[in-house]
């Protein structure tokens, strides 16, 4: 007779502690029970009775650093989120509305965009912000731009999408589109420059990642549901569905499932980093990129937790190397501390900076004329902390790209492959 | 991606293939599922448990043993170099030419040793102590580590021991979390200024001793902040290991893995191997739980993915298998002949593991795959705790096989 | 020392043995309480910890039956922090006779146990891991009882009323004046010094080794040694007790226990001279796998923690091969209207669920015989630590701190968890993690609850009880326990390191097996432990 060994994900710990040393939080903060205590441990006694449920869980960044130490594969990181939005009691407030609500507060913003901005710098907002709701003043917000990526595309680019016979479908993100357009004209630049049209998703909500650990399940599974069913849409077109920011293609691929409860497993293979699908192109000779001779940059790339959780960063920093000009400088993978929204809150700003020393040492050591990262909290943190200019390797390459060249190589290889 | 070598295993075994690999030219990726036993590391290597000279010893292992696969000489050959190897990546490591010395377990029982980290306590003989007293140091409220049983075993040995506990107010914060007084968080606060009060304290507690034993919880990061307490106190101190974690296991990992990738290694971590695809009798690629659309191809691979506890291999109540690509396991067919009733007797299940031919090319369905060889402690024949040769099963293997796939063997 | 004269010397520290010194002791005798090895080291402490409500045994004695619902209900008032009230289902399965059902509940009800026969679907929706093929359920008021708890409340009670209590102490012989039993004759098995007390009364409690006492004392009391394994799961899987509807058999009983949950159990008739030397073979755990997982599928996708067994202390009466058919009924024997020996009672059969009504009869007759006249009060005054208010009131200044806080303590020790000072620098630290208990309650045990090794303080406390078996929390605990005396206390931490083996070993597959290769690294590979491996088997 065959009967299983566990399925208890939880009960896969063998207790080693190994997670404890990897986990940012607890390394500058005690207040934090630890992934262990917090995860596999603390499971079995809130399985007895939630009256064990600890609040200090909501010190996990859910960066998922422990998941990835885990010598026995225990989803560390998914149990403590898990637990928070099974057990907290601590109801979100105005802040966490605000600060969770990315697409409300961005269409909102983006409409007055420069009106926005300015007033957030105002040291008078930012002391109402700190002392009402709880936002640190210390923290630089992202700019709001006074185009939202979308309007633009459909006034410049969408038209011109159409002459292309291959298509992948662009998941923008709430930054790409309401503060910093410029990474998802780059994403357009260079997928047009392979010889690919870009479609937006028919209905795009924000990935729900910050309503999540805000504490608002509900509203997160209402946007989640729409984007699944927009990219089913995309997939069922045979288009990849492809992203710049490495936390909205996590949280669409592997936090869908087990905290929101839904299905995505039809439709999770499709949905990609955007420089995971270029570098394939690539690496399997269907595409080539051709740089510019004159550029000329030292780039550090840090790797964002969550693509370090999905493993990706080999891509992004491959397609950097690929650049003639580029002085590469692969920084030691570490937490930069500002978790999405977690680093904003008054109470969190010393956490969010201490753990991120370690990488702003890094960084000025290693006197890059830029850093290179897939994330855009991540991009803040670092810009606001160290002063060096951040970019996605996505607006990178698209900088450093040789457009025509590209474009001409690129239709070469199409007719070869028509010749064969 | 196309590689020469792909090595799955990130741990002691694998690091040492992958960066030996790099080394002699060629362009390896690692994929290791999480990080590696190394983060139990007693500070000692062992080679074998043994009171004769090696080469005696390894006359007397069984057929099946990965030593007596190799040849005692090629062992023997291999064993010689790990020192200078390890050095290579700055991990310092002593021991003495083709015999055991002994450390010191954190519960006062003299171990044999092949290979000590430096700053360890190393004893040339387990009947005598180079010191006749000594203050045994512990961090206040550190559950991990007795300074008692240390006291205890090294009074039977004729020392004069005395126990002492430091307490550090930059501690008093981390005691705040019930559970978190662990080595490698202590670690992490006995850093900068601290070590100051440390040696201060060390110095004021340890009168007339010959030497200060501590627990090894300096430097998770780099071996600075125990350098630099050695330098501020008045005696000799040496560190004894502690429960887990390891703070010079992890230390080690670290340097290793950093090591393999500044000659150029890839390394992913908190990836698996899901598979690969077979071409008769090669291994031809692999697929992996994060980049499951690619096949990672090489002309050679080896699996270095450790025993049961690094899931290298699996047991259900019928059988005890291989997972990644379900390889012929030499292991006791009823469950019942797994292990024996006494915790310390030997037990069967810890020889089990990968068969292979004699070049360590592992056997699937009754044939050798040509460029699939097996290291360390995923080979079957050894017991790592009862003969005592986990460290040097893992290191020498694993240098005889970078070498056998680089020179063409 | 009170001297070396009692009014009652009570021999075994069961739960049957300490209820009993309770009793005796709340009814102002001069009590002694002496056991061989520890507390619950016998068939207390390897049990299912089922609080039955009776409802097992309505079809085949209903006298059982009655006896299990009052106390039943006696349990949940005094035994407040012992006890879970978690309520019970007895179901259905398509491969049963759904006949039994109709019987099953007229039964109950005529022994007074409140059995509602309720839809399937209402008891899938109650408890979530049942089996969702049942076609009919019942549900009984079943609970859980945590023995170990049980027994340690008793005994300093007992305490408490000026009892004296003596372990690792064992009676080698008796003390005869003609026939009369007049004492003992002790044997300290830690420092093997022999000392002899007196006393009016001599109470065996040995359960199934009272047979070798009675002996001892020249009387015959055949006992039944039917072996019973079980098997731990390493979470709780189910919240309900999960009973099969039907006549009682092999495994057909899922208990929920505190973090834990256990099934249970085989039976097989064992020699008699087996009963010390018991291990699951593989086809008893194969028996409870698969009859298990009818309870609950989610059984064959979890952890299995360890294995263990048991003996029932049952009287044999006829040949049934099982053991099965036997009442469960106590046996309380004057021996000196039975045998001529004066002096002398034994106390046996029964069941955990009844220790209280055996120690009350077995009281009311040494009372008699003593001359004393004060009725049992142990039906109603509450034991230490489960005192409603106190009880209440640990609970709540425990779970309004923020963190781990010892939690999980308060379950334990109920009211009495405020006698743990974790306000030292280091008492909060824990050194069972996967348990969570902290270096303040191991103090506690070791100063208030008769710890005198490793072993002992598991059962006091759950240290090395939970997932991994006291992978990091035994060596803290010797650590903590060596107290100058080093050699012993790593002795002891060998001893317990194979004790925590021998359970594991029989279910050594998947994470279990994993976590004992672990285990062995570090206390083999990193420690060197085997130097202290035990010359003989500790209790």
């Amino acid at each position: 007779m065959e009967y299983n060994t566990s399925e208890n994900n939880f009960e896969q710990c063998m207790k080693c502690t190994v997670c404890t040393v990897y986990c940012p939080m607890l390394a500058v903060n005690p207040d934090f029970p630890g992934p262990k205590q917090a995860g596999p441990d603390g499971e079995r006694y809130r399985l007895k009775d939630p009256s064990f449920y600890d609040e200090a869980l909501k010190y996990c960044l859910n960066c998922k650093r422990c998941e990835i130490s885990c010598p026995s594969n225990v989803k560390i990181g998914d149990i403590i989120q898990k637990a928070r939005l099974d057990y907290s009691a601590i109801k979100p407030g105005l802040r966490e509305f605000a600060l969770s609500h990315t697409d409300l507060i961005g269409t909102a913003a983006s409409v007055i965009g420069p009106v926005v901005n300015d007033v957030l710098k105002l040291g008078a907002v930012q002391y109402a912000m700190d002392t009402m709701m709880g936002v640190d003043r210390r923290r630089t917000f992202p700019e709001y731009s006074r185009e939202r990526f979308t309007l633009w595309f459909r006034r410049n680019a969408r038209a011109a999408q159409e002459k292309y016979s291959r298509f992948v479908t662009y998941f923008h993100g709430c930054y790409a589109n309401y503060n910093y357009p410029k990474l998802a004209q780059d994403f357009v630049k260079i997928l047009n420059a392979l010889g690919y049209g870009v479609h937006l998703m028919e209905k795009e909500k924000c990935c729900g990642v910050a309503l999540i650990s805000n504490g608002f399940r509900k509203d997160a599974i209402r946007g989640a549901k729409k984007n699944l069913k927009s990219i089913r849409e995309a997939v069922a077109k045979s288009e990849p569905v492809l992203a710049t920011s490495s936390t909205c293609t996590f949280t669409i691929r592997d936090e869908y499932p087990h905290l929101l409860g839904l299905d995505n497993s039809d439709i999770r293979g499709s949905v990609m980093m955007a420089t995971r699908f270029i570098f394939n192109l690539i690496d399997s000779g269907k595409a080539v990129l051709v740089f510019r001779n004159d550029y000329r940059h030292r780039i550090a790339y840090h790797t964002p937790c969550h693509l370090e959780k999905l493993g990706w960063s080999i891509y992004s920093t491959s397609l950097l190397k690929m650049i003639p000009g580029v002085d590469f400088v692969m920084l030691d993978s570490q937490c930069c501390g500002i978790a999405g929204t977690f680093g904003f809150k008054k109470e969190n700003y010393q956490y969010s900076q201490k753990i991120g020393e370690g990488l702003f040492r890094q960084i000025s050591e290693a006197e890059p004329d830029m850093v290179a990262t897939d994330c855009e909290t991540c991009k803040w943190q670092i810009e606001m902390s160290t002063g060096f200019k951040v970019e996605n390797p996505i607006s990178i390459l698209a900088d450093a790209l040789d457009v025509e060249a590209t474009i001409e190589a690129n239709a070469a290889l199409g007719t070869e492959a028509a010749d064969k | 991606m196309n590689f020469d070598t792909i090595i799955i295993g990130g741990g002691l075994s694998g690091l040492t293939a992958g960066i030996e690999l790099q080394k002699r030219g060629q362009k390896t990726l690692m994929i290791s599922s999480g990080q590696s036993a190394l983060h139990f590391f007693s500070g000692s290597f062992e080679f074998l448990n043994t009171e004769e000279d090696y080469p005696e010893a390894l006359k007397k292992l069984p057929a099946g043993h990965p030593y007596s696969l190799m040849g005692a000489e090629k062992v023997l050959e291999t064993a010689s170099k790990v020192q200078d190897f390890f050095a290579g990546a700055g991990v310092v490591l002593n021991g003495e030419e083709g015999r055991n010395h002994f450390r010191i377990t954190p519960i006062g029982v003299l171990k044999q040793a092949w290979l000590t980290l430096e700053d360890y306590a190393r004893l040339p003989s387990d009947k005598s102590l180079p010191w006749k007293k000594v203050t045994i140091a512990n961090i206040e409220g550190f559950l991990d580590f007795h300074p008692d049983f240390i006291a205890a075993g090294l009074e039977e040995l004729g020392a004069e021991c005395h126990c002492r506990s430091i307490s550090l107010p930059e501690l008093d914060r981390l005691r705040n979390n019930p559970s978190e007084m662990r080595s490698a968080n202590i670690a992490r606060a006995l850093t900068g200024s601290v070590i100051g009060n440390l040696a201060k304290r060390l110095s004021d507690v340890s009168a007339g001793s010959d030497v200060i034993l501590l627990p090894a919880v300096l430097g998770l990061d780099d071996p600075r902040p125990a350098q630099s307490l050695k330098v501020r106190t008045d005696r000799p101190i040496e560190y004894i290991a502690t429960l887990p974690p390891s703070v010079p296991g992890i230390r080690t990992q670290m340097m290793l893995k950093n090591f393999y990738t500044r000659l150029g290694g890839t390394y992913l971590l908190g990836d698996s191997v899901t598979g690969g695809d077979f071409e008769g009798r090669k291994l031809k690629g692999i697929r992996t739980v994060n980049h499951s659309d690619k096949l990672f191809c090489a002309d050679n691979f080896i699996l270095a993915s450790g025993s049961f506890f690094s899931r290298g291999l699996l047991s259900t109540p019928s059988g005890i298998f291989e997972p990644v690509f379900d390889l012929q396991v030499n292991c006791p067919q009823e469950r019942r002949d797994w292990t024996k009733e006494n915790f310390f007797d030997r037990q069967p299940y810890m020889g089990c593991g990968v068969a292979t031919d004699g070049q360590f090319r592992a056997l699937r369905k009754g044939e050798s795959i040509e460029n699939l060889r097996v290291c360390g402690s995923l080979l079957s024949g050894s017991d790592a705790i009862n003969e005592g040769c986990g460290a040097g099963v893992a290191t020498i293997t694993a240098l005889h096989i970078a070498e056998n796939i680089t020179e063409g063997k | 020392m009170k001297g070396n004269n009692y009014d009652v010397i009570i021999i075994g520290g069961g739960i049957t043995g300490a209820g009993t010194a309770r009793d005796c002791a709340m009814r102002g005798l001069r009590t002694l309480l002496v056991e061989r090895y520890d507390f619950t080291s016998g068939a207390t402490g390897r049990n299912h910890g089922l609080l039955h409500s009776g409802a097992r045994y309505a079809v085949t004695d209903r006298e059982s039956a009655t006896e299990c619902i009052q106390e039943n209900m006696i349990l949940r008032k005094i035994a407040a922090h012992c006890v879970e009230e978690t309520g019970g289902l007895f179901i259905t399965l398509p491969e049963d006779d759904l006949s039994y059902q109709a019987l099953f509940a007229s039964a109950c009800k005529a022994a007074g146990i409140d059995a509602e026969i309720i839809d399937p679907k209402e008891a899938i929706s109650l408890e979530k891991s049942v089996n969702p093929s049942i076609i009919g359920a019942v549900r009984v008021p079943d609970g859980a009882v945590d023995p170990f708890r049980l027994t340690t409340a008793n005994v300093v009670d007992a305490r408490g009323f000026g009892a004296e209590v003596l372990t690792y102490t064992e009676v080698v012989g008796f003390i005869r004046d003609g026939e009369r039993v007049v004492g003992v004759e002790l044997r300290d098995n830690i420092t093997k010094t022999r000392s002899r007390k007196y006393a009016g009364i001599v109470i065996n409690a040995g359960g199934i080794w009272g047979h070798r006492i009675a002996a001892m004392a020249g009387a015959t009391v055949n006992m039944f040694p039917a072996k019973g394994a079980l098997l731990i799961f390493g979470h709780r899987v189910n919240n309900m007790v999960i009973n099969r509807c039907r006549k009682p058999s092999d495994a057909d009983i899922l208990v929920p226990g505190d973090t834990i949950s256990l099934i249970g159990t085989t039976s097989s008739r064992i020699p008699y001279d087996e009963i010390d030397y018991m291990s699951v073979t593989p086809e008893e755990v194969e028996i409870l796998m698969r009859e298990g997982r009818k309870l609950a599928p989610s059984l064959g996708t979890t952890r299995v923690l360890r294995a263990y067994a048991g003996v029932r202390p049952l009287v044999a009466s006829d040949n049934d091969p099982s053991g099965r058919s036997i009442s469960r009924g106590i046996v309380c024997l004057d021996h000196e209207k039975r045998d001529g020996i004066p002096g002398f009672i034994t106390i046996t059969g029964g069941k955990l669920m009844t220790y209280r009504l055996m120690a009350e009869q077995a009281t009311d007759l040494a009372c008699r015989k003593l001359g004393v006249r004060k009725s049992c009060e142990t039906a109603s005054t509450p034991l230490p630590g489960s005192e409603k208010k106190a009880k209440k009131k640990e609970a709540k200044r425990v779970f309004s701190m923020p963190g781990l806080g010892g939690k999980a303590a308060v379950g334990r020790h109920g009211g009495r968890n405020g006698r743990i000072d974790n306000s030292d620098r280091n008492g909060a630290s824990l050194v069972c993690e996967c348990e969570e208990v902290s270096v303040g309650e191991v103090k506690y045990a070791l100063q208030e609850l008769d710890t005198r090794n490793l072993i002992n303080l598991r059962r006091r406390t759950r240290v090395g009880m939970g997932t991994c078996q006291g992978e990091l929390c035994a060596c803290r605990a010797a650590g903590l326990m060596a107290n100058g005396c080093t050699a012993k206390a790593l002795e002891d931490l060998a001893v317990f390191m194979n004790e925590r083996w021998k359970g594991m070993q029989p279910v050594a597959w998947g994470e279990t097996l994993s976590e004992a290769q672990f285990t062995s690294w570090i206390y083999e590979g990193v420690c060197g432990l085997s130097r202290f491996k035990e010359k003989k088997g500790g209790m």
